[in-house]
């Protein structure tokens, strides 16, 4: 092993130990930690917003069909349009789009594992 | 506050590099997913995720409650006669205000406009407070139409989910309100706006819940109508 290597070996471990010992490594200029992008900007937030406001309009538009089409449809309908709104505002509003991988590893999971623990449950109650 | 970096090369790979390149693997960070930029993450946010994730079984339990006794025969005031679905859209259309609002304060604190920061935070936390006056109204008129939490399981069912939710909404209004006097006695300078964010990731998650409470308990159509 060369001295430069080992001085690069001791370097990453010194940092591994400041981080250890409560020392702040900075993010990139102009980013929170955690970003690997820049956050959206003011106008694409009111434009994510306008989107949020004419979904929303459409998912109670469409309860309002009951009795015109079939209730399945309708239910799958409203749960298409609840996933578009959910989706927007994890990856825009709470930067899942912009931030590490690893944020959204963690929120999928939770989503996912709540979504196929009572998905199971419910089934073998007989609700479905 | 202990800060975590992550690096493409991790410290065994460290032997390969040059021995003339004496660059450190720390600071830049590295290139994640196609981006290269900051690769630190906090223990603060990454906790909050972690609380996120544990939040979605949390409702995702009373939720599956409401669901499991959606429908059954039962006495006392039925969804179908009780629901106001106008109302209901209005208060939803509040909380994505809020939304909107929050990340315009975490936008304005990220340049360093603490003046509209103050704002928007402010405005956030009074679309808040209206979406639980609306609440408080809609509790108080279920009450009086004769439901209550041991009516029957749908009063049992809704009171406990929405309520739930409606408490976490009053915690994330007292969080902003403590953030909002932290920036007018200048204690929130620029270089905390990672302290918003966290903030901003609470609230939208409670945003998210409602969503999903709105289309499941609000407007899908109730069995046997």
């Amino acid at each position: 092993m060369s001295e430069g290597t080992v001085k690069t070996l001791e370097e990453e471990m010194s940092a591994v130990a400041h981080a250890e010992m409560g020392g702040v490594l900075k993010p990139a200029p102009g980013l929170l930690p955690g970003e690997i992008d820049s956050h959206p900007t003011p106008f694409k937030y009111v434009m994510i917003f306008l989107i949020l406001v004419v979904v929303t309009a459409v998912e109670v538009a469409t309860s309002y069909l009951e009795g015109d089409i079939s209730s399945g449809l309708i239910v799958a309908l409203l749960l298409f349009w609840a996933l578009v709104k959910f989706v927007l505002v994890a990856m825009y509003y709470m930067h899942l789009k912009t931030d590490q991988p690893m944020f959204t590893r963690f929120f999928v999971l939770g989503a996912v594992a709540a979504c196929v623990l009572y998905t199971i449950m419910l089934t073998t109650l007989h609700v479905f | 506050m202990t800060t975590i970096e992550q690096t493409d090369a991790p410290a065994t790979q460290v032997d390969d590099a040059p021995p003339t390149d004496p660059t450190p693997s720390h600071g830049a960070g590295g290139d994640h997913g196609g981006h290269g930029s900051s690769a630190t993450l906090t223990n603060g946010k990454l906790a909050m995720w972690l609380f996120l994730a544990s939040d979605c079984l949390f409702f995702g339990a009373f939720i599956s409650a409401y669901l499991l006794y959606r429908g059954r025969p039962q006495t006392g005031p039925t969804p179908t006669e009780l629901f106001d679905i106008p109302f209901t859209s209005a208060t939803s259309f509040i909380l994505l205000m809020s939304s909107l609002g929050m990340v315009l304060a975490l936008a304005a604190i990220q340049r360093g406009d603490h003046r509209r920061f103050r704002l928007w935070l402010l405005a956030t936390a009074i679309f808040g407070a209206t979406f639980i006056a609306g609440q408080i109204y809609e509790f108080t008129h279920f009450a009086r139409e004769g439901l209550h939490l041991d009516t029957n399981l749908f009063g049992s069912t809704f009171f406990v989910l929405t309520g739930f939710h409606g408490a976490h909404v009053c915690l994330g209004i007292l969080w902003l309100v403590s953030l909002w006097g932290m920036s007018m006695q200048g204690r929130l300078g620029t270089d905390k706006a990672e302290s918003v964010e966290i903030a901003g990731l609470y609230w939208h998650f409670v945003d998210v819940v409602w969503i999903v409470i709105f289309t499941v308990i609000y407007l899908m159509p109730q069995p046997g109508t």
